[in-house]
């Protein structure tokens, strides 16, 4: 199994990095569905088989293709884009920033001892019984809730799109 | 599988800080986005990371990372329209021509 976490790691890795680098926009959503797939596939490597499932279904299925929408409601299909600059400063300062905040966060897993912590052990049957029985059961609230929230953002989001056109009538 | 916590701890770090860069270095607005997703994710790996490791036997932190990604996806919604309110007050998505506010 260590073979596969660095494996997957290096997909997420690869295709997180060639999602907010490559020129070409397509080409970004393309690995940025690179990226959601390395996360799902870890997902199912730590036995949350119903999250990934799911984490494929929303990012890939839904997530990936509406930026593709986006991009090809407000670019030309293959539109392309440079780096900008940060603060009055060159593009690389914003990704100096990152690289520093990735060595302050790694220094502080590193010294903690939790992080040395192994698995409590692997079992049989899948958590997807469990977790249909708490969202129906203690959840349902939570549940009904973002369902609600859903709803907001869907109406909210047509709202947001179609303000102009609605002006200009 | 015996990969200890911190290996994940750290795979989550790092891909938040590509997801940071991309969000601070990118001129278009769909890629800081993208870049925020990618930050996102990277969160949520956290999350479920720390429920292999910690909290095995209830599905707890499970359900946590299926709200945070209905969230998630929620957010992205409605980036995605204002991107495209924004384009078509604009003509373009770069963030830097979006200046109506600076004083």
């Amino acid at each position: 199994m260590n073979i596969a976490f660095w494996i997957i790691s290096a997909v997420a890795v690869l295709g997180a990095v060639l999602a907010v680098t490559l020129r070409n926009l397509v080409h970004c959503v393309l690995a940025l569905i690179l990226f959601f797939i390395g996360i799902a596939a870890h997902y199912f490597l730590l036995h949350a088989d119903f999250l990934g499932t799911v984490q494929i279904l929303i990012y890939v299925g839904a997530v990936a293709i509406l930026i593709l929408f986006a991009i090809m409601l407000t670019h030309n299909v293959t539109g392309t884009d440079g780096p900008r600059e940060l603060l009055g400063l060159k593009w690389w300062s914003g990704a100096a920033i990152a690289a520093m905040l990735a060595v302050v966060l790694t220094r502080a897993i590193q010294g903690d001892k939790l992080a040395a912590a192994l698995p409590a052990g692997d079992r049989a049957q899948s958590s997807v019984a469990e977790i249909g029985k708490a969202l129906v059961g203690g959840w349902v609230v939570p549940l009904e809730a973002i369902a609600v929230l859903l709803t907001a953002a869907l109406i909210g989001a047509v709202v947001i799109a179609l303000e102009e056109i609605r002006k200009s009538r | 599988m015996n990969i200890p916590l911190g290996h994940y701890l750290i795979l989550a770090a790092i891909l938040f800080a590509i997801g940071l860069a991309g969000a601070l270095t990118r001129k278009n607005a769909i890629i800081v986005l993208m870049g925020i997703e990618v930050m996102f994710n990277s969160a949520i790996l956290n999350l479920v990371a720390f429920w292999h490791y910690k909290h095995f036997a209830v599905p707890t932190a499970q359900l946590f990372a299926m709200f945070s990604i209905g969230i998630a996806a929620a957010e992205s919604a409605i980036g995605l329209a204002l991107v495209i309110a924004v384009y078509r007050h604009y003509k373009s998505v770069d963030v830097d021509e979006m200046r109506a506010l600076k004083g």
